[in-house]
């Protein structure tokens, strides 16, 4: 039984101790937050809605629910994924693993229902909208899913094929973080999207091979080919130095001859110099998981820059 | 442009996304039973609500028409899946063949191509009906077609639902619980549609089918979720019938009210050396040479098939099935093979014959040229003739258990059995002082347990070399079971007779004395009783023997195998 004291030094004490145990549980509900965030992909939610949201002020199209249709089928589809892969994760991600078998159930109930929320919220915007909504599902049961090798020897899961697997993932998001807000706008192709699209296309196959090299040991037993798994990690990282400045070029070509203006080239170029700082830590870091989050945090960055960037904002 | 405001649309797109989300879980659970239909279910209800709204939306009449025609792939995708899941789910998924599901296929094609090329033929047309107060185009379909289309839908819906019903009256909770969760996820969108088209629902000419559908993915997430519709599955409670009716030994021949044969397994057929599908609608009376009329319940027989070399017997049971009303709905006929036993049959004959008569007579011959010398000699042959004979009688005596044993036992006083055989056991040993205390209420009793008291008795007495040998006998009635006693003062049973008696085998290294301990031990088992040997007071030993008394109709049903 608790019992009452006016001794100051004793009060004292008491009043640390509940400050403690506030912080400590403070600090441990911000870490089973960021355990949440981190392990069912939900940051992931977040920038995917930052890329359509960059896609919408680059250019210049109304508001629209791509973002979140976006952000459902973000989460649906990698949150699927990890569930799909839990076992197999065990041995490259042991925590994300565990998080995610722990809460199978609910992750699968509620990533089959974000999909379908999102398929519901694509229709409003037309057929070309709900096409685009079911690419990455589609791209994804052709990539991961062990559907397609069951048709024929000659078919094996495309995650195992070289380049095809990050290419896949590259286009499927690329096409729905441009593809989405024009088919909502109703808006024509233009050379600015186009610009837009190789941009997110190139930079997502990178941001797709940077986690590729802490999976290295679980993606070679898995039998999946990856840059990593094939040519090791310097060359890989030496590739991604290459698409990195390949953007380089391309966005200095597309600024010079093209539709690209100078706010949004500047910060595309402050976000690949970021990206090509990231990719100097690839292999060299013993934090190969916070690497990942960093190399997709680049669009928060160049988002920032443009909403500085655009005048009336 | 967005579609009508009325209420039936935001059902629209609600039933989307609870069919594509129901959808998803469904490919999830792949590769259980019914896994793979209910995902084209879900995906065809799905496309057909997309196509409704789509078909509300779009700018122009032509833009409405097609789209109400590609919603035809969804609407026919639905009834095809239904029937597939029911069958797959329930365990019948041989009837799930590449053949089976094109020939199913076939009229929703059909509906599919007559659909987009209506304008050529007019065979199922769509047209503009009405404009809502939105200004929407409502479409309108018929034409000789759509009466088959919707015809064909019903069947197959109908269809489903009859194997699900089976799970109602499952004896597995859950499955009931997963059955009428199904059943509602299925009769909802079936009455819809037929209130739909009967104009019965207010839906300002739009046909809310789809929305019910999404009634039926909640149904369905709750089966796969609450009543674990794929955990606990009842498919392999079917197939394992099935089974069962395929791979047992005995040949089993299903025959309907008319002499036809309805069902038959592989052994059954082989037996009968026909095609299970020639066999399948044959007349019985054909190929089962049964003479007279169907004797059913216990009716049997044996049947020999073959010639004389490779002739084998078989033991025919024919069974009555009836409905609750108990009217005859057919017969089972099942053919045990016997051949074995039948042999086994003959040559315990033999075997008497040999026991009963021929050492007998030749035991009686040597004892005649034994008596023509009067020494100790002859006295020794005579004796030991007489050891050869009793010990013919006793193999008599276990023929005659093993012959009982298939059939069924005559019945006896329990009263006069046991006076019967203290009678025989004075006369054989007059040195031994007997003590009877007779059962206080007299049963009927299989006459089977003679061989088991008498033969107790005399290992009672036989071993008892003392001064003053005695055996008492004590008998009495134990509710539905008669207990004998047998309590002796010799030097009790070795331990070595019984462990052998215990292994139920003897080595030529390993044996017992005689036959008497093996004929308790076969007469106990043959009657379903049992016997317990425990050490007496100051010495010898007292044998308990239990065993069931004869039915009310005077006869012991003997246990089959022994």
């Amino acid at each position: 039984m608790a019992s009452k004291t006016n001794d100051p030094a004793a009060h004292a004490d008491d009043v640390a101790s509940r400050r403690g145990e506030v912080s400590a549980s403070l600090a441990h509900a911000c870490a089973r937050i960021k355990d949440v965030l981190t392990y069912s992909s939900a940051y992931l939610v977040f920038i995917a809605m930052i890329e359509v949201l960059t896609v919408h002020l680059v250019l210049s199209l109304p508001l629209s629910p791509a973002p979140v249709v976006v952000g459902l089928v973000t989460f649906s589809v990698y949150a699927g994924d990890r569930i799909a892969d839990a076992d197999s994760d065990a041995l490259s991600t042991p925590e994300r693993s565990a998080f995610v078998t722990r809460h199978r159930e609910a992750l699968s109930l509620l990533t089959a229902g974000a999909y379908g929320v999102a398929i519901a919220l694509a229709i409003a915007g037309g057929p070309l909208a709900l096409a685009i909504t079911l690419l990455p599902g589609g791209f994804w049961i052709l990539y991961a899913s062990d559907w397609f090798p069951t048709l024929g020897r000659r078919f094996k899961r495309l995650k195992q094929i070289l380049v095809v697997n990050s290419a896949m993932v590259a286009s499927a998001w690329a096409i729905a973080v441009v593809g989405l807000p024009l088919a909502f706008a109703e808006a024509t192709v233009t050379p600015l999207s186009g610009v837009v699209f190789v941009y997110f296309l190139v930079d997502t196959f990178v941001n797709t091979e940077i986690p590729n090299v802490r999976d290295v040991e679980a993606d070679a037993a898995d039998g999946v080919s990856t840059l990593p798994v094939v040519f090791g990690i310097r060359r890989t990282r030496h590739a991604l130095y290459g698409l990195d400045l390949f953007l380089v070029a391309f966005v200095g070509l597309t600024l010079a001859f093209g539709p690209l203006t100078v706010a949004l080239a500047g910060a595309i170029l402050v976000g690949l110099g970021y990206a090509l700082v990231l990719a100097w830590f690839v292999g060299r870091t013993n934090a190969p998981g916070r690497l990942a989050i960093a190399g997709e945090s680049k669009h928060l960055v160049v988002f920032a820059l443009l909403l500085a960037s655009t005048p009336g904002i | 442009m967005l579609p009508p405001t009325t209420v039936v649309v935001p059902l629209l797109f609600g039933s989307v996304a609870i069919g594509s989300g129901a959808a998803i879980l469904a490919w999830r659970e792949r590769p259980n039973p019914g896994a793979t239909p209910l995902v084209w279910l879900l995906g065809g209800q799905s496309v057909w609500a997309t196509c409704i709204i789509f078909s509300l939306s779009a700018e122009s009449v032509s833009g409405t028409l097609t789209w109400t025609k590609l919603g035809w792939i969804g609407v026919m995708t639905v009834p095809v899946a239904w029937i597939l899941f029911a069958l797959e789910y329930t365990g019948r998924d041989q009837y799930i063949t590449r053949r089976n599901v094109a020939l199913l296929s076939v009229v929703p094609a059909l509906t599919v191509c007559l659909a987009l090329t209506e304008q050529y033929h007019g065979l199922l047309y769509v047209r503009a009906a009405s404009v809502t107060a939105d200004g929407a185009v409502v479409a309108e379909q018929g034409g000789l077609w759509y009466g088959v289309a919707a015809a064909y839908t019903y069947l197959l819906g109908v269809l489903g639902i009859v194997p699900i019903l089976g799970l109602v009256s499952s004896r597995a909770t859950a499955f009931r619980g997963q059955s009428a969760a199904l059943l509602v996820g299925i009769t909802t969108p079936w009455a819809t549609n037929v209130l739909y088209n009967a104009g019965a629902l207010p839906s300002a000419g739009i046909d809310p089918t789809p929305i019910a559908f999404a009634v039926s993915g909640v149904a369905y997430l709750g089966a796969i979720r609450r009543f674990r519709m794929f955990g606990a599955n009842p498919a392999p409670t079917w197939r394992a019938k099935e089974f069962l009716f395929d791979h047992i030994h005995e040949g089993a021949i299903v025959v309907d009210g008319h002499d036809t044969i309805v069902e038959i397994n592989q052994t059954g057929a082989a037996i009968l050396d026909v095609d299970v599908d020639r066999a399948l609608g044959s007349s019985a009376s054909e190929l089962l040479p049964v003479s007279g009329p169907i004797q059913a319940d216990g009716g049997r027989d044996f049947l020999t098939i073959g010639t004389e070399s490779t002739s084998q017997s078989y033991d025919v049971t024919v069974t009555e099935l009836t409905d609750r009303r108990d009217h005859t709905l057919g017969f089972v006929f099942t053919l045990h093979n016997v051949t074995r036993y039948l042999q086994q049959q003959q040559r315990l004959k033999v075997l008497n014959r040999v026991l009963r008569h021929n050492i007998r007579t030749e035991a009686n011959i040597i004892q005649g040229y034994a008596e023509r010398t009067a020494d100790e000699t002859a006295k020794t042959i005579k004796r030991r003739t007489m050891r050869i004979v009793e010990l013919s009688e006793k193999g008599r005596d276990a023929i005659d258990l093993f012959e009982d044993a298939v059939g069924e036992w005559n019945q006896s006083s329990f009263n006069s059995l046991v006076g019967d055989c203290l009678d025989g056991a004075r006369d054989a040993f007059p040195g031994v002082t007997f003590e009877l205390t007779r059962p206080t209420e007299d049963a009927p009793v299989p006459d089977g347990a003679a061989v088991v008291v008498n033969n107790l008795i005399e290992n009672a007495a036989v071993h008892n070399a003392g001064s003053d040998p005695r055996v008492s006998v004590s008998a009495w009635v134990e509710g539905d079971r008669a207990v004998v006693q047998i309590a002796d003062n010799g030097p009790g049973i070795d331990e070595y007779e019984l462990d052998i008696l215990d292994s139920g085998t003897e080595t030529p290294l390993r044996h017992g004395s005689g036959l008497g301990l093996w004929l308790v031990k076969w007469g106990t088992e043959t009657i379903g009783g049992s016997v317990d040997f425990e050490p007496a007071e100051p010495t010898g030993t007292v044998a308990t023997f239990t065993f069931p008394l004869s039915g009310s109709d005077g006869r012991t049903p003997a246990p089959r195998d022994g």
